[in-house]
């Protein structure tokens, strides 16, 4: 999984989209999780920086993640190479 | 270097809810950094804001409705000329078009400068020619119908589903949702633009604009993408961002060199969920949002003087991405004479 690289992420949490045009604000938990996807992390070693930074439980940390991934991939901030593929 | 002085007449000084590109062409102008520019304002009514702007223009005319008749139009442009000396005319309403391109080789003999499309690419693009447009140049355009009368609302719910949209020849659009909605809006359109009146099936997605600059010869002078952020109950742009759009910029790109355009551009299109461009309107001059490119670093009216005037302008391709405009409205306090002024006098 990758960042498309028309997305900038900005320190503060504003992340922008240059070729939609959209734009989000992510609290520092989305914040954090966005810049550990960016690194190209698996979901092991994300799970585990998250856990020890944040007091977020196992099952939380795995419903948010994945909640989190799929809006991601709506949003087109992740890149895919099909753009109706929504697995 | 000192800046060459130059005498520009504009229209379009209406910075209303419903903004012609006039105050901002006015402002890139300005911005120029070879032409030091004095503004004669071309205005229809005499509560056109930019009438009342501060610094905009040193002299404003009426000039009459281009309904009235196109010769009227020209002799009143002619008229002006005489005492004002115009070098560059740049008319910004769809509906002045015709005459100003009707009578280019008239005003040019005079030492007017236009730097329009031909009629035939006007023609073309037009909202009742749309399909065809896009079946000859290869570009996706979404399905239409031109109705002339409210009997032809059968056949066109046999081709397309609701909604449809509802657009006049030059301006409006409504969006209708049933046959009762389909009536209202040709009754409504037909009665302020005549006919045909246009259905155009909807296609959903998110609406992406183009600016661009064509110099006739097929090259891409000035172009910039926008998204709109805010808009009004009329569909207009009261905020917008520049985006980078690889796809947009190569579909301008190619129907300018297709169709050889000259002049200024506006590019509607509709990005669907599925990543594909329908172009549902191509407006025959330069934008009201402007002055977004002018920000993100292509100034087109500097660039469309320079071309009216048969410089060498090299194509500008470098822009800033996620560069905004937020439109305002502002309360202008006016003294009695000026309105007095452009409503007896005609001028001032």
């Amino acid at each position: 999984m990758k960042i498309t690289e028309e997305i900038k992420i900005s320190d503060n949490g504003f992340v922008f989209n240059s070729k939609t045009g959209d734009s989000f604000n992510l609290n520092p938990f989305g914040l954090e999780l966005i810049k550990q996807i960016a690194e190209d992390k698996d979901f092991e070693s994300i799970r585990n920086v998250m856990l020890e930074k944040y007091d977020v439980d196992d099952l939380t940390m795995e419903k948010d993640y994945y909640e989190f991934y799929a809006m991601l991939k709506h949003h087109q901030i992740i890149a895919q190479d099909d753009s109706l593929d929504f697995k | 270097m000192s800046k060459q002085k130059l005498t520009l007449a504009v229209t379009g000084l209406n910075n209303t809810d419903n903004p012609g590109p006039g105050v901002p062409v006015i402002r890139g102008a300005k911005e120029s950094e070879d032409f030091d520019v004095r503004v004669i304002g071309l205005v229809y009514e005499n509560l056109e804001p930019g009438i009342y702007m501060e610094d905009l223009c040193d002299r404003i005319f009426q000039i009459p409705y281009p309904s009235s008749g196109s010769d009227e139009l020209i002799e009143r442009v002619e008229q002006i000329h005489q005492q004002e000396k115009i070098d560059v005319l740049i008319p910004n309403f769809d509906a002045e078009l015709f005459s100003f391109m009707k009578y280019e080789q008239r005003l040019l003999d005079q030492g007017i400068h236009t730097f329009l499309p031909s009629l035939k690419q006007f023609q073309e693009r037009e909202k009742d020619q749309l399909a065809k447009y896009g079946e000859k140049y290869g570009v996706k355009v979404p399905g239409s119908i031109n109705l002339g009368s409210v009997g032809q609302i059968s056949e066109m719910e046999d081709k397309f589903d609701y909604p449809v949209m509802i657009k006049g020849q030059f301006y409006d659009a409504y969006e209708a949702g049933n046959e009762e909605q389909v009536k209202q809006a040709f009754f409504k359109i037909s009665a302020k633009w005549g006919f045909p009146v246009i259905a155009q099936e909807f296609v959903k997605g998110t609406e992406v604009n183009v600016i661009a600059l064509g110099d006739g010869k097929g090259n891409t002078i000035a172009a910039v993408p926008m998204r709109k952020q805010y808009i009004t109950d009329k569909g207009k742009a009261w905020g917008g961002i520049t985006l980078a759009d690889d796809k947009m910029m190569k579909l301008t790109r190619m129907l300018i060199q297709k169709t050889k355009w000259k002049g200024g551009m506006e590019l509607e299109l509709i990005k669907t969920n599925s990543g594909e461009y329908n172009l549902i309107e191509i407006n025959p001059r330069i934008p009201a949002w402007v002055y977004l490119a002018v920000g993100a670093g292509q100034n087109i009216p500097d660039a469309l003087i320079k071309l009216a005037l048969g410089w060498d302008v090299k194509p500008m391709t470098e822009y800033k991405i996620g560069k905004m405009f937020v439109r305002y409205s502002y309360d202008m306090i006016v003294d009695l004479e000026k309105f007095a002024a452009i409503s007896i006098n005609k001028e001032i």
